[in-house]
């Protein structure tokens, strides 16, 4: 009797679990009275931790437009996979989802973003918005800028007898021989050579400043181009002016030798404007300055975007309302407050130039004027094969800093790939 | 008639999790195998047959994944069943304190493997790396070593990495193994004149080898499935990848589910070939 019980009791609580767990998600009779009262809709935002606007942020949107915004922080790494595995199941993993630079190609190919609606004084505004256009179409709006800059410690080049910042390649070349020599600095160049994304990046704005060129129109390599630009970096890596363990560290711990003061020179992220004055963050505080990039004979006329967007997914059933959030996350308010709540760098030139004015950011030297100057060396947008592309880009390019690799065999071997992948597509 | 519908009636629910969470799920990679499906191609969905299957096998990157798969699992077995077995019988004597002991030997095995090669990364780190300070200091070596610039003493990093991660698993099931061991055996083996290394020849040994054909088993699917301790120390380049970075690459990187699946499928069959060899295991008569 004792045992049927025990089973009795063991059933209608498996039931009563299995129940519960298959419940509707149906929301109440009040709350969905409430939704309605506010505008009714409900969307939900895939974003790393440093795109999440502040709790009152969102409230204010929600009581502007009556939309709530359910936030779900993920790994920046874990996104794009994310949204692949769900929207190859027909599904979205959200309504709003960030959408990395490099991504636009293959989201476009794929059919996964909405086209969003952009007026020609916006897109003056923003020039990184170019990076997230395919056929015209704009697919996500940058909200995060990030463009290459370059970055010098006066105080070491003054030590090491260089009194003027580089104009050229050949100038901040002789000038890394300087602080070597001198004993001012062992490894004062700082670059990603470790095979990741980041290295990829280097060698494109490297043969972009030298020579305004890193693709073919039909989307192969400029040989001439990237050859002097890996001969460059080799000619750094013979020498030992970057560090050896650039070779095999993430590109962000090589960037970050600036700001602890064992590289001189570092052309990187614009987030390097205000790590240079956080004390947390940077040993030599006072010493760095941003500078223009170098090119050939002068300083470049281009350089290169790597910004962040948010775009809207096409399995998204609330598309309005989340084209509604991208409007509202990208408007020039905004951007001024998500400089000053998340440290975002504004995509939108105007107030990029209103807090570099008004002193919000500091130490911001040559920001400004680089962001005029910002092209995409894409001509014909991302491809959609971005991503193999870079893979072959970056294991090349560390196979040379490793020695296995001269310059001119490692763009052979990128350059075989990328040729392949051209004829694929 | 009750009693013959009884016994499916009562399998049924796990033929049905069985079925839903694995005969699918294998079934469908395999269907995906047989064709093209790249995700920046939703368009170009198609039956292929072997091509891709063709692909992977004559394509080098395949072969440099495997070989790498192949040293990184010589190398955890033999290693971490050496050292487990060590191990087993060193916590196996009784002594004050041999619970904790116990306790801090399994702490690897608790550790997640992303984190486990994060903490080694910075043991290895050419930079500001523990070792190469503890060399540089006792005047071992002049310059920092960069251990994880070269192929081959990567994978000798990755190896040390997931043998020590791997060491508690194979000692618990050895320890187990050799508690099941009765002491009788041991009287008569000494009664007979046997001494320390003929008793674990002759005796623990045999009788401990079930066990340690778990503990093989269990601990070579683990390294043909390395990936955290990989990604950890360096990330997804050529270097050191193995076949299931490989497959991660090509299914999720590339967007290239039909390649991917079929990567996958050369990832199972080496380790159902060691499940294979597991099963049989078991079954084997032991002679001591």
């Amino acid at each position: 009797m004792k045992k049927r019980l025990l089973s009795i009791l063991l059933v209608a609580a498996m039931t009563a679990t299995m129940l519960i767990g298959c419940g509707s998600k149906e929301k109440s009779g009040d709350d969905a009275k409430k939704d309605e009262e506010k505008g009714g809709d409900s969307i939900t935002l895939m974003a790393p931790d440093w795109a999440i606007p502040t709790e009152d942020q969102l409230a204010a949107f929600t009581k502007e437009t009556g939309i709530e915004v359910v936030v779900n922080e993920v790994g920046w790494d874990d996104i794009r996979e994310k949204l692949a595995t769900a929207a190859s199941g027909g599904q979205a993993a959200a309504d709003v989802v960030e959408v990395d630079w490099s991504w636009v190609g293959e989201f476009h190919a794929a059919d996964w973003l909405e086209t969003l609606d952009v007026t020609e004084e916006d897109k003056k505004d923003m020039p990184t918005l170019e990076t997230f256009t395919k056929e015209g179409k704009v697919l996500a709006i940058p909200y995060a800028n990030d463009y290459r800059l370059s970055y010098y410690n006066t105080k070491q080049f003054e030590k090491a007898g260089i009194k003027e910042e580089p104009q050229t390649w050949d100038d901040v070349l002789e000038a890394c021989r300087a602080l070597k020599s001198t004993g001012t600095v062992e490894y004062p160049f700082a670059i990603a050579l470790n095979a990741e994304e980041k290295t990829s990046t280097c060698l494109m704005w490297l043969a972009y400043a030298m020579n305004g060129v890193v693709w073919n129109e039909d989307g192969t390599l400029n040989k001439e181009s990237v050859t002097e630009a890996l001969q460059y970096m080799e000619t750094l890596i013979k020498e030992e002016l970057v560090a050896p363990e650039d070779k095999t560290s993430s590109g962000m711990d090589a960037y970050k030798r600036i700001t602890g003061g064992s590289a001189s020179f570092l052309t990187g992220p614009t987030s390097f404007v205000s790590r240079s004055t956080n004390e947390e963050e940077c040993g030599v505080i006072g010493e760095i300055t941003p500078i223009l990039m170098p090119g050939k004979e002068g300083k470049s006329k281009v350089t290169m975007a790597l910004p962040e967007g948010l775009g809207v997914t096409k399995f998204s059933e609330n598309k309005e309302a989340a084209k509604k959030f991208v409007e509202w996350y990208t408007s020039a308010d905004m951007q001024k407050e998500l400089n000053a709540s998340n440290s975002a760098i504004p995509t939108r030139n105007s107030v990029l130039k209103g807090l570099v004015d008004d002193g919000s950011i500091k130490n911001a030297g040559a920001m400004l004027e680089e962001a005029e100057l910002i092209v995409s060396p894409f001509p014909n947008g991302i491809p959609a094969y971005y991503a193999e592309m870079s893979n072959a880009m970056y294991n090349a390019i560390n196979k040379m800093a490793l020695g296995e690799l001269t310059a001119e065999k490692a763009f052979a071997e990128m350059d075989t790939k990328i040729k392949e992948l051209v004829e694929q597509e | 008639m009750k009693q013959k519908i009884l016994p499916y009636l009562l399998l049924a629910p796990m033929i049905l999790v069985m079925g839903v969470l694995v005969f699918y799920p294998i079934a469908a990679t395999f269907s995906y195998s047989l064709k093209k499906w790249k995700l920046t191609a939703p368009n170009d969905i198609r039956f292929i047959g072997m091509n891709n299957y063709k692909s992977i096998l004559t394509a080098k990157s395949t072969w440099y994944s495997l070989q790498n798969t192949l040293f990184l699992l010589l190398l955890v077995v033999v290693a971490t069943t050496v050292l487990g077995v060590l191990l087993s019988l060193f916590l196996n004597v009784s002594v004050r304190g041999s619970g904790l002991l116990l306790a801090i030997a399994v702490l690897p095995w608790a550790l997640p493997p992303y984190v486990n090669g994060i903490l080694w990364r910075f043991i290895f780190h050419p930079g500001y790396g523990f070792l190469n300070k503890v060399l540089l200091k006792f005047g071992l070596v002049e310059a920092p070593v960069e251990w994880l610039s070269s192929r081959w003493t990567l994978l000798l990093v990755v190896a040390v990495v997931v043998v020590w991660r791997s060491i508690p698993f194979m000692a618990l099931v050895c320890m187990a193994g050799r508690q099941s061991i009765p002491h009788e055996l041991y009287e008569a083996a000494r009664i007979d004149g046997g001494n320390g290394f003929g008793i674990f020849r002759r005796i623990t040994l045999p009788l401990m080898l079930p066990f340690l054909a778990i503990g093989i088993t269990s601990t070579s699917v683990s390294a043909i499935n390395i990936f955290d301790e990989i990604i950890a120390l360096s990330g997804y380049g050529d270097l050191g990848k193995n076949i299931l970075v490989e497959s991660y690459l090509t299914t999720f990187t590339f967007l290239d589910f039909g390649k991917g699946s079929a990567v996958t499928y050369l990832v199972m069959f080496l380790a159902a070939l060691l499940g294979v060899f597991y099963l049989r295991s078991l079954n084997k008569e032991v002679e001591y």
